[in-house]
C-alpha cells in the first residue's frame, strides 16, 4: 500500500515531466490571448456570477429555514461540506479504466474515499491518495457503482458505471417502477460514502422489455467527464461525537 | 562472456518508453496507444539476450502497473512468458525479415496482453474490450521504426 502511494506520486511527477512542454505552450498561448476575448470572458463570468449570487441568496434563506425546521424536529444539524479545489493532470494510460490523476494529495487533506465533484455534479471518488498527487476513479468506470435516488420520486437505486464515458446503468429496477426519461439522479447518501443530494446523472433511456422482470435504465452523467480540468474534492465532514464515545 | 558496456542505454530507453505511456490522449482513444515499453523490452531481449531477460521483463511489468495504477503484478506474468519464448527462439527470430518480425511481435503482444486480460478477469479488474486488439495492431506497426531507432542507439553507444 505504501509502495502504491509512493507510486502515485512518482507517476504524478513523471506525468508532470512529460506534460511540461504542453503546459508551457498553453501558458504562452494564454499570455497572447486577445483583449476582446478576455473582455468577453469577463462579461460572461460577471453574468454567471450575478445569476449564481441570486441563487445563493435563496440558498442562504433556505438553509436557515431548513436548520430551523431541523432544530424544531430535534435532529442533528447537517454539517456543510468543505471543498478542496484540484486539477486533473492526466488520465490513466489503461484504456479499460476511467481513472484520473489529481494534483492534490494527502498533504492538502485528500484521503481515499472522498467524493470528487465536477462543474455540474458528482464525477467520482478518490481511490488512492499519495502525498502530493492522488488518483480518482470516475463514476463511469466499470468497476464503480454508487447509491443514487431519483430526485422526483425519491426512489433509491444503484447506478453502475458502464465503461463508456457518457453512460451509467441501473439494473434490477422492477419493470413497473416509476422512472422516466429526464429524471435527475442524485446521491442518496446511503452507504455513508457520498453525502446526500449531489446531482449525478440524468435518465436518458428506460428499456422495459415485456419478457423481463427488470427494466434497464441508462443515464448520462450531469458533468461531462471527459471535459474540463477543474474538480472539487469534498472533505469529509467531521463526525459528530456520539453519546457513547469518550 | 565479455564485460558489460554502456548497458545504461538499455535502462534509459526502457525508462523513456515507460514515460511515453503517460502522453495524453483523448479518453476514448487511449486504446490505440502503441505499447512502446513492451516493444522496447522485446527488442533488447532479441538483441542482447544475455543482458535482458525474465527479471527485466518482471521489472518492466511492475513499472507499467505502477504507472497505470493497476494492482501490482498484472502485467509481469505475460511479459515474462513472452520474454521466455523470445529467449528460446531469438536466434530464429533474428533471421526473419522485418515483416515477419512484426508479425512475430504481434503474436508476442497478443500473448502478453492475453495473459494480462485473463488475470484481470480473475480478480475483477475491468478488462479491455476487443478494441484493444487494434491497439496491439498499432503497436505492431511501431516495431519497424522502433527497432531501427534502438538498433542505431545500440550501435552508436556500443552496448553489449
Amino acid at each position: 500500500m505504501a509502495l502504491q502511494r509512493g507510486a502515485v506520486d512518482a507517476a504524478g511527477f513523471a506525468s508532470d515531466i512529460v506534460l511540461a512542454p504542453l503546459d508551457a505552450w498553453d501558458r504562452v498561448a494564454a499570455s497572447f490571448r486577445s483583449r476582446s476575448a478576455l473582455q468577453d470572458d469577463v462579461l460572461r463570468l460577471q453574468q454567471e456570477n450575478r445569476v449564481l449570487k441570486g441563487q445563493a441568496q435563496r440558498l442562504a434563506s433556505l438553509l436557515a429555514e431548513n436548520a430551523r425546521y431541523k432544530t424544531l424536529l430535534n435532529s442533528a444539524r447537517e454539517i456543510e461540506d468543505e471543498l478542496i479545489a484540484a486539477q486533473i493532470t492526466s488520465l490513466s494510460p489503461d484504456p479499460a479504466r476511467h481513472v484520473v490523476m489529481l494534483d492534490k494529495g494527502a498533504a492538502d487533506g485528500i484521503e481515499a474515499g472522498q467524493p470528487v465533484l465536477g462543474a455540474e455534479g458528482l464525477i467520482g471518488q478518490i481511490s488512492l491518495a499519495g502525498e502530493y498527487n492522488s488518483r480518482a476513479v470516475l463514476i463511469t468506470d466499470s468497476a464503480h457503482a454508487l447509491p443514487v435516488q431519483i430526485n422526483r420520486s425519491g426512489l433509491r437505486a444503484i447506478a453502475e458505471g458502464s465503461g463508456a464515458i457518457d453512460r451509467l446503468v441501473i439494473r434490477h429496477l422492477a419493470a413497473t417502477t416509476d422512472i422516466r426519461v429526464g429524471d435527475l439522479l442524485v446521491t442518496s447518501g446511503l452507504g455513508g460514502r457520498f453525502p446526500h443530494g449531489y446531482p449525478v446523472a440524468r435518465v436518458t433511456d428506460v428499456d422495459i422489455s415485456p419478457g423481463d422482470a427488470f427494466a434497464v435504465v441508462s443515464a448520462a452523467p450531469s458533468s461531462a467527464l471527459d471535459r474540463g480540468r477543474h474538480v472539487l474534492v469534498v472533505e469529509r465532514a467531521p463526525e459528530l461525537p456520539t453519546a457513547g464515545s469518550p | 562472456m565479455n564485460r558489460a558496456h554502456a548497458i545504461w542505454v538499455i535502462y534509459a530507453s526502457l525508462g523513456c518508453a515507460l514515460l511515453l505511456m503517460l502522453l495524453p490522449l483523448p479518453m476514448d482513444w487511449r486504446f490505440i496507444r502503441p505499447d512502446i515499453a513492451t516493444l522496447a523490452l522485446y527488442y533488447w531481449v532479441l538483441a542482447l539476450p544475455h543482458r535482458v531477460g525474465v527479471a527485466t521483463a518482471f521489472t518492466v511489468g511492475v513499472m507499467q502497473d505502477l504507472i497505470e495504477g493497476a494492482p501490482l503484478g498484472l502485467s509481469s506474468p505475460g511479459l515474462m512468458l513472452a520474454t521466455l519464448l523470445l529467449l528460446f527462439n531469438y536466434q530464429r527470430i533474428r533471421q526473419f525479415d522485418l515483416l515477419q518480425q512484426s508479425l512475430m511481435m504481434l503474436v508476442l503482444l497478443i500473448l502478453s496482453a492475453g495473459v494480462e486480460q485473463w488475470l484481470r478477469n480473475g480478480i475483477d479488474v475491468p478488462a479491455a474490450s476487443w478494441g484493444g486488439l487494434l491497439g496491439l495492431f498499432c503497436s505492431m506497426l511501431c516495431w519497424i521504426p522502433l527497432r531501427s531507432a534502438l538498433r542505431h542507439s545500440r550501435r552508436y553507444y556500443e552496448v553489449y
